[in-house]
């Protein structure tokens, strides 16, 4: 077996093993184990370039201030989620595959080397640096570009070390870590012996005439926030190895607060004894020890920096080399490693990085700073600590994190902003402050706080939610849904948004809107509306202007639209068919308010265009509220967006009737009876009706596409779920039976028989009321259940078993409030009708609905019973069961 | 095992790991002695405008 197979095989060994969820019986770090590990990892020879660039900014004592409180400040808030890599024994970039996507996390990788890989330039400059300074002491002068061949000489023998592999990297960190403590302690002896210490604690940088104080303090604080982001790259794999949370978030935070910060100060000690001895401020230590004691330890710490040196950069390679192929398999580590070499390289020929220190830092944190952030806010605000491992892992048939063809658009789109938001602040390559407010923030604190609250916003619109939340099955949030609460008043300044918005919607429709008996009539009152389809919401408050109102919606349009929006639009939320004493009080503080109550008594859409019996209930809430009753009978909301295509007919034509039925004088003196007579004289409609006497031509092709739904039998051969539908045709696919539908919504068939679509559907109700009678009507199938406890989300509660019968409904699953297999039973009574979707939200298929006071259940058919799942026979054995046509 | 049931059986063992609390959490305490240092560290910072 070769040598260079060995290697080979020991990365993808390393790379598969590195990414696997490490088990809590494989942990090997106590706190203690964590934080030398990460001490190891942060001191390096850059802390001394940090640690001299700090001292050309501030005094000590500020110095001290931001190398140890900002750091610990910065480390203390985007180190938390690290417990996410401690509790499930992951890396933080597995976990980012939820935030940008597998692919986007790949794209995301490279940005972070491309910004982070310059660190490894440092340690080269420094190694020629030191090379340099130390053969001058012995009076050797170098030649034009020594500088650059040292450099890249560093580069060169730390790739070769890297390309080794595992083995001699191993080797090469237990040597590192000691050696660049021993480097350390021999800095802090000679730096603070060689100088007196109030040289040291009083120091203040010469600043030049143009420099401000405090500008030169917030680059400071800026420098070290940039220094320990900037670092969360490389030490992102040690948390997953910690036994517990505590130890991983603690060991992060001390091992670059405190150790790192420590290396970080001397290297400032350093740099102000060695301006004081000579008057020129230096970053190299060999520098330092030769000149503050003697030459020959100069000559000692020569070797020690320079294998330092050498064994970051091949250290660096190494995890950087690792990470890369983890996202790139199919690359061979060994050209990952050697283009990483050649990155370094072409920055140790620009041979400006440690010119542009600084700048680099504040580049460094301009993306970590919004990748921190937008790790924050998902862990906690959004996944609420909960992720789908398998999503993450790509397993087959776990696709949560895929989004865009791999992309987590508003991920990506967060970061960029994130990103230009810095440079909007600052411009850190020509040190330009474009808004000094937001500057004392400090580039990468703005940052972070604008990424944070963008991604958190971007997540309370319920489309971009449900976007990114495609894993809400792994942590639902299952808090009922305020039903009590009590609702806003339509908002004023929201009001002429919504009239423009609802004109622009009808606007192709030609709606007319008719008004009688309406002299005098102002709110308090109340409005009984038709329900067809969506376009009602759009019409009604068109037909109420100048007046604002308030709507009974179901909670699923909440979720749907957003509770903040629905609230601001007047809606009341509530579940349909349940006895909801909270939406009755809530309508009468409407009333009492002074304002419209508009109620759509049918409660679902016209499934034909046809209307629904009325329950009396309306008439005694009338009755109680004693105010005047007004009806808006819609038509050709229907025919423009029938409940069974929701393709938009750009044919239909709307009008509507707003008519004052019951004043205030007659709602004392009239009977229940008499007033829901009234009511149901104005809300009785025939959209097919309508369309034929108004001569609505609707020509589309497919306008019969879906019309199988309502229409499941079949009138000639009898059987129930028989029919299928295709462009302007229904046919039943038993015995062929075919019917076309002409341009005015008729069905004529082959025969020349024509036959009028509401007389189809309630055709078929007759039958079921007569398998009811007969003791025949039993459905038990199973089903696919999801539940929707609030505005926020739907809650997965998989496949359970769904039953309707004389006695009524009977719902079997894991309900996953209990966490037990339950049967859940809805009384055949406590039902007049039922909640159903022909296709719901266009794209999820037939389903009913069941609801209890904190969860709507929404039902659809399994592969199994999807033949026998027909929400209309549903919908009408729940009708005659529950009363509305006995 | 192959790699997928590997991972598979890895994930199970961590999430029932997760719901038995076998790596031990942040507390409630240890959550407010982080709040308590952010905030020490932030007044520390602030007053470093004041050197």
């Amino acid at each position: 077996m070769s040598r260079k197979h060995d290697v080979n095989k020991e990365i993808e060994n390393e790379v598969y093993c590195g990414t696997l969820p490490v088990l809590p019986k494989e942990r090997k770090y106590g706190f203690i184990d964590a934080l030398l590990v990460l001490s190891g990892y942060c001191i390096a020879t850059w802390s001394y370039t940090q640690g001299s660039y700090l001292a050309t900014l501030v005094g000590f004592k500020q110095l001290l201030i931001g190398a140890f409180l900002a750091a610990i400040f910065m480390l203390m808030v985007y180190q938390l989620p690290v417990i996410m890599s401690v509790r499930y024994g992951i890396d933080i970039w597995i976990w980012l595959r939820s935030v940008f996507g597998p692919r986007g996390n790949k794209i995301v990788t490279i940005i972070i080397i491309a910004v982070n890989f310059p660190w490894y330039a440092v340690c080269c400059e420094l190694f020629a640096d030191s090379m340099g300074n130390l053969l001058g002491l012995f009076g050797i002068q170098l030649f034009d570009g020594a500088h650059l061949i040292l450099s890249l000489s560093c580069v060169i023998i730390g790739t070769v070390i890297a390309l080794r592999g595992v083995g001699t990297i191993t080797w090469t960190t237990r040597i590192l870590v000691p050696l660049l403590l021993l480097v350390g302690v021999a800095v802090v002896i000679v730096g603070f012996t060689s100088v007196p210490m109030d040289v040291i604690w009083n120091y203040q940088p010469e600043l030049a005439g143009d420099a401000d104080k405090t500008v030169n303090y917030v680059l400071s604080i800026e420098a070290n926030f940039a220094f320990v982001i900037t670092l969360v790259g490389g030490m992102a794999e040690v948390p997953r190895l910690c036994k517990s949370e505590r130890s991983g978030y603690y060991a992060g935070v001390l091992g670059q607060g405190a150790a790192g910060s420590f290396f970080v100060v001397v290297g400032a000690v350093m740099a102000i004894a060695m301006q004081y001895v000579t008057g020129k401020m230096v970053d190299d230590p060999t520098l330092m020890m030769a000149t503050l004691s003697a030459p020959i330890l100069g000559l000692s710490s020569l070797l020690l920096v320079a294998f330092a040196n050498i064994g970051t950069q091949a250290v660096g390679s190494y995890i950087y080399g690792v990470m890369l192929k983890s996202t790139f398999k199919k690359s061979s580590y060994k050209v990952l490693v050697l283009v990483l070499g050649l990155y370094v390289g072409l920055l140790c020929v620009w041979g400006k990085i440690t010119e542009y220190f600084g700048s680099f830092l504040t580049i460094g944190a301009c993306v970590y700073a919004p990748l921190a952030a937008l790790l924050f806010v998902d862990f906690f605000l959004i996944r609420k600590q909960k992720i789908d491992l398998k999503s993450a892992y790509e397993m087959p048939g776990h696709n949560a994190y895929q989004y865009s063809k791999g992309f987590n658009i508003v991920g990506i789109v967060c970061l960029a902003l994130g990103f230009g938001f810095t440079l909007l602040v600052y411009d850190p390559i020509k040190g330009i402050i474009h808004n000094k407010i937001l500057f004392m923030l400090t580039p990468t604190l703005a940052s972070f706080i604008f990424t944070g609250v963008l991604y958190l916003l971007l997540s309370r619109i319920p489309g971009v939610r449900r976007y990114i939340r495609r894993d809400t099955y792994a942590s639902p949030d299952k808090r009922p849904f305020d039903r009590a609460k009590v609702p806003p008043r339509q908002n004023l300044f929201f009001l002429p948004l919504m009239w423009l918005l609802c004109r622009i919607t009808v606007s192709p429709y030609k709606l007319k809107i008719d008004k009688h008996n309406m002299e005098g009539i102002k709110p308090p009152f109340l409005v009984y509306g038709s329900h067809n389809s969506f376009m009602d919401f759009y019409v009604t408050p068109l037909a109420l202007k100048p007046y604002r109102a308030n709507y009974i919606s179901e909670l699923e349009g909440f979720e749907n639209f957003g509770e903040w929006i629905y609230r601001q639009a007047g809606c009341l939320g509530t579940r349909k068919f349940i006895n909801d004493q909270s939406l009755i009080r809530n309508i009468a503080r409407v009333i009492k308010r002074g304002d419209i109550m508009v109620i759509y008594p049918e409660a679902r859409y016209a499934n034909v265009g046809t209307n629904s019996h009325l329950a009396p209930s309306i008439a005694k809430l009338a009755k109680m509220l004693k105010v005047p009753v007004v009806t808006l009978n819609m038509q050709g909301n229907y025919l423009q967006q029938p409940i069974w295509n929701l393709k938009e007919r750009k044919g239909a034509r709307l009008h509507a009737d707003l008519k004052c039925v019951v004043t205030a004088d007659e709602i004392d003196k009239l009977s229940v009876d008499e007033i829901l007579s009234r009511i149901s004289k104005e809300l009785t409609y025939d959209e097919y009706k309508y369309q034929l006497e108004n001569k609505i031509k609707i020509d589309d092709e497919w306008r019969a596409e879906g019309l199988h739904y309502p229409l499941y039998r079949c009138r000639k051969c009898g059987k129930d779920f028989a029919m299928t539908s295709s462009g302007s045709r229904i046919t039943c696919k038993y015995c062929g039976d075919s019917y076309e539908m002409d341009e005015y919504g008729r069905l004529h068939s082959g025969s020349g028989e024509t036959v009028h679509i509401p007389d189809w559907y309630e055709w078929q109700r007759g039958f079921v009321h007569e398998e009811i009678r007969s003791g025949a009507y039993r459905l038990d199938i199973p089903v696919r259940i999801w539940a929707l406890p609030n505005a926020v989300n739907f809650v997965d509660c998989g496949e359970g078993r769904f039953i309707q019968d004389n006695s009524g409904f009977s719902l079997e699953f894991d309900n996953y409030r209990s966490e037990k297999h339950e049967t859940l039973k809805f009384p055949a009574k406590s039902m007049i009708s039922l909640h159903t979707e022909y296709d719901y939200r266009g794209k999820y298929g037939p389903c009913v609905t069941l609801s209890t006071y904190d969860d709507t259940f929404f039902i659809y058919p399994t592969e199994e019973s999807r033949e026998v799942f027909n929400p209309t026979k549903i919908q009408f054995a729940t009708e005659y069961l529950g009363g509305l046509y006995s | 095992m192959d790699s997928n049931s590997e991972l598979e059986s890895r994930i199970g063992e961590v999430l029932k790991a997760e719901k038995d609390n076998s790596i031990p959490r942040m507390t409630k305490r240890d959550y407010i002695i982080a709040a308590v240092i952010i905030v020490i560290s932030l007044i520390g910072i602030i007053g470093g405008f004041f050197l």
